[in-house]
């Protein structure tokens, strides 16, 4: 039987003291280091629920990413964050990454604190990063995929492998709406040279008419918002490990852990043989409140539990 | 052939002033407030100023009544704001809402607030939940209405929230119960489509209506959310519909920060949509000129040109998210620019959206030099 795993990649929600404590900061009624404390309290708050839940994975939430790009495209050589974009089918924004002149590079790659290196179990972490697809192609234009996998991305992953992560899983954003020609992505993702497993997932979007083509991709994992995508479109038998969307974060109503093990009983049978069940929710957790986000990750190990046992 | 005139006014929001936001909140107002009432009030010549002074000197514990006067003084301050910038079409920078998406769940039944959720950086909104079928047992902003109506000759035009914007930033927790896990896009597009059509029908439209009924002559219908599911741009066509549908009255649709190609063909739909207010600066370059190349951000123009819809087009020519004070003559290039891809009888002019993130400064240089970027372009056109 497939083993299942369970983990909350992408970006965390703030909570209401942290929301309070950024605020304050712009009104300049506090301080950097006041706003940090909070942030700190924040990520020990995070790591406890994930190991509360039991997750099998634990992810520090990228809690001062302002959002998936900007770390990169501030960060590197021949790009600049752009104009504020409206991202997806969320009600958030980005900053689309612009060229700036010049070969892009990633300067140096991240640390802290956009990584809390410090405060992550070695060998037991999962990072979010962007594909390298989506970087380019929400980008604002003039920007190459492979340069960015090649340049940025994949000396990113170098290094977070030999800080212990244990597996990255790569948003994409930008293969929704039809006519998508995955080639591009292909080629990107062989550029990343990448020393660690990668699971590309598509978060908030009906992945049903790509599915076919991404099994085909040099990556372990797949992962599908199973809030928009039909169960029907899988493959069958799906070779690659999936990511299983199953706790829906663009939406307050809390999910039943007997439900989600009921849908996840159903997975784990359309899956070949050597590929694991890893049940997520279907994007950054951070579109719903803090409060509401602790209790899905709560649910998401216990959904979690009982797939296992009932295996 | 008579003259081109471009119409111009703003799109919504402007920011509340401290003295606004820290009375009806209920924290202590300083002199400083006071004193930016005072420039204000001076500066745009607010007729009985001196009562707000007056009010804002007690500086903590208004009363109810205090606070509603204060509201009006705000309300009053952002009419003239804009009279004074030279718009011709004025509302009240929307000086008595929380937020667009706030002002509506909290005058609506069947939403509870859930929490805060992040927009981009530092910058958040309140987020509520579907819990039973939404509905208005009255307009909430006639009041509001009323108001500005008493206090202006221009030309009014009341932004409301559009339905589709209310349900795509909602959490459904009513028409998406029984678990969308798994389900088929159909199930999950029938929730979607009920959701849209019981606010446009239920709260949007009586809203709506009862403001027309008080004179109301302009409607805009703000959907910012219009492309996030590219899929769903028909269901922002049909809440729209269904919003206006009785309405007699010119109605229009501002959309922002969006992909506009997704628009194409579905508003070919819109049933007597007067125009389409769109946001374009944020993605122009600063530098002069009227030819194609020089104007990246109008790109999109042309699809406009080639569409059978052939409604008005409200051109966005100042980026509301910097300080940066657009010049006149680049408002003029904007301006020339869209009115050679569209003709300029198609091109109204406003910035590309409410102007709420900027100081009343900023926005006041803002929107000034935007009438008199219009002004420009239409001396180069008319020859005068």
């Amino acid at each position: 039987m497939p083993q299942t795993k369970a983990y909350a990649p992408g970006i965390y929600a703030r909570s209401e003291e942290l929301v309070q404590a950024t605020r304050d900061l712009e009104r300049k009624r506090t301080t950097e280091k006041e706003v940090e404390r909070r942030r700190e309290e924040d990520l020990g708050r995070l790591l406890e629920a994930q190991r509360e839940a039991g997750l099998d994975y634990v992810s520090d939430g990228l809690l001062v990413w302002q959002d998936i790009f900007r770390p990169f495209a501030e960060a590197s050589e021949g790009i600049e964050p752009g104009p504020l974009t409206r991202f997806l089918n969320t009600n958030t924004f980005f900053r689309a990454p612009s060229p700036a002149g010049g070969r892009v590079r990633l300067a140096e790659p991240l640390g802290e604190p956009y990584f809390a290196f410090s405060r992550l179990p070695a060998g037991e972490w999962v990072a979010t990063l962007p594909s390298p697809h989506s970087f380019a192609a929400l980008s604002t234009g003039g920007i190459e995929a492979e340069e960015i996998a090649a340049n940025v991305i994949g000396p990113q992953i170098r290094h977070l492998a030999q800080r212990g992560c244990a597996l990255v899983v790569l948003q994409e954003a930008a293969l929704f709406g039809g006519n998508v020609d995955v080639s591009p992505l292909s080629r990107a993702l062989d550029a990343l040279e990448s020393p660690l497993p990668l699971a590309l997932q598509l978060p908030f979007g009906d992945a049903g008419e790509v599915l076919g083509e991404l099994v085909e991709l040099d990556v372990a994992a797949i992962g599908v918002d199973f809030y928009a995508t039909d169960v029907e479109a899988l493959p069958r038998p799906f070779p690659k490990t999936l990511l299983a969307g199953v706790i829906d974060s663009r939406n307050s109503l809390l999910e039943k852990p007997q439900e989600i093990a009921r849908f996840a009983a159903e997975l784990l049978g359309e899956l070949e043989e050597g590929a694991e069940l890893h049940l997520v929710p279907n994007g950054d957790l951070q579109f719903v409140p803090e409060k509401i986000a602790r209790q899905k990750l709560a649910l998401l190990g216990e959904a979690a539990r009982i797939t296992k046992e009932e295996r | 052939m008579s003259e081109i005139r471009f119409t111009t006014r703003e799109i919504g929001s402007l920011a509340k002033p401290g003295w606004r936001v820290k009375s009806v909140s209920g924290r202590p107002v300083g002199s400083e407030d006071v004193e930016e009432a005072r420039r204000w009030g001076e500066r745009l010549g607010v007729e009985g100023r001196e009562r707000l002074f007056e009010l804002l000197a007690k500086g903590e514990g208004f009363t109810k009544e205090e606070r509603a006067e204060i509201q009006d003084f705000a309300a009053l301050y952002a009419i003239r704001l804009l009279e004074s910038a030279g718009l011709d079409v004025v509302y009240d920078g929307e000086q008595r809402r929380s937020e667009m998406y706030d002002h509506v769940a909290r005058h609506a039944r069947g939403f509870e607030s859930r929490g805060t959720v992040r927009s981009f950086d530092n910058k958040y909104y309140t987020k509520a939940a579907v819990v039973e079928r939404p509905r208005v047992e009255s307009p909430y902003d006639l009041e509001e209405f009323l108001f500005v109506r008493e206090h202006t000759d221009r030309v009014v035009k009341v932004p409301f929230t559009g339905a589709y914007t209310i349900l795509d930033w909602s959490y459904d927790e009513y028409y998406a119960a029984g678990s969308m896990l798994g389900a088929s896009a159909s199930r999950r597009a029938e929730a979607r489509r009920a959701f849209g059509l019981d606010v446009a029908r239920e709260v949007i439209r009586p809203n709506v209506e009862g403001l027309v009924e008080a004179g109301a002559g302009w409607v805009q219908i703000d959907e910012p959310a219009a492309t996030t599911r590219p899929e769903e741009v028909p269901l922002v066509v049909e809440t729209f519909n269904a919003t206006r549908e009785g309405i007699d009255a010119r109605t229009s649709m501002h959309i922002c920060f969006s992909d506009y190609a997704c628009l194409f063909p579905h508003i070919e739909d819109l049933v007597d949509c007067y125009e389409l207010q769109l946001e374009f600066a944020n993605r122009d370059s600063r530098e002069p000129g009227r030819k194609q190349e020089d104007r990246p951000g109008y790109a999109i123009l042309e699809k406009f040109a080639e569409s059978a819809w052939d409604g008005r087009i409200g051109l966005g020519v100042l980026d509301i998210h910097t300080n940066f004070i657009e010049p006149a003559e680049l408002v003029r290039d904007r301006i020339l620019h869209a009115a050679d891809v569209l003709g300029p009888e198609r091109i109204e002019v406003n910035p590309d959206c409410g102007l709420r993130t900027r100081t009343w400064e900023v926005a006041y240089e803002k929107l000034s030099n935007m009438v008199e970027g219009a002004r420009l372009a239409e001396r180069a056109i008319n020859g005068s």
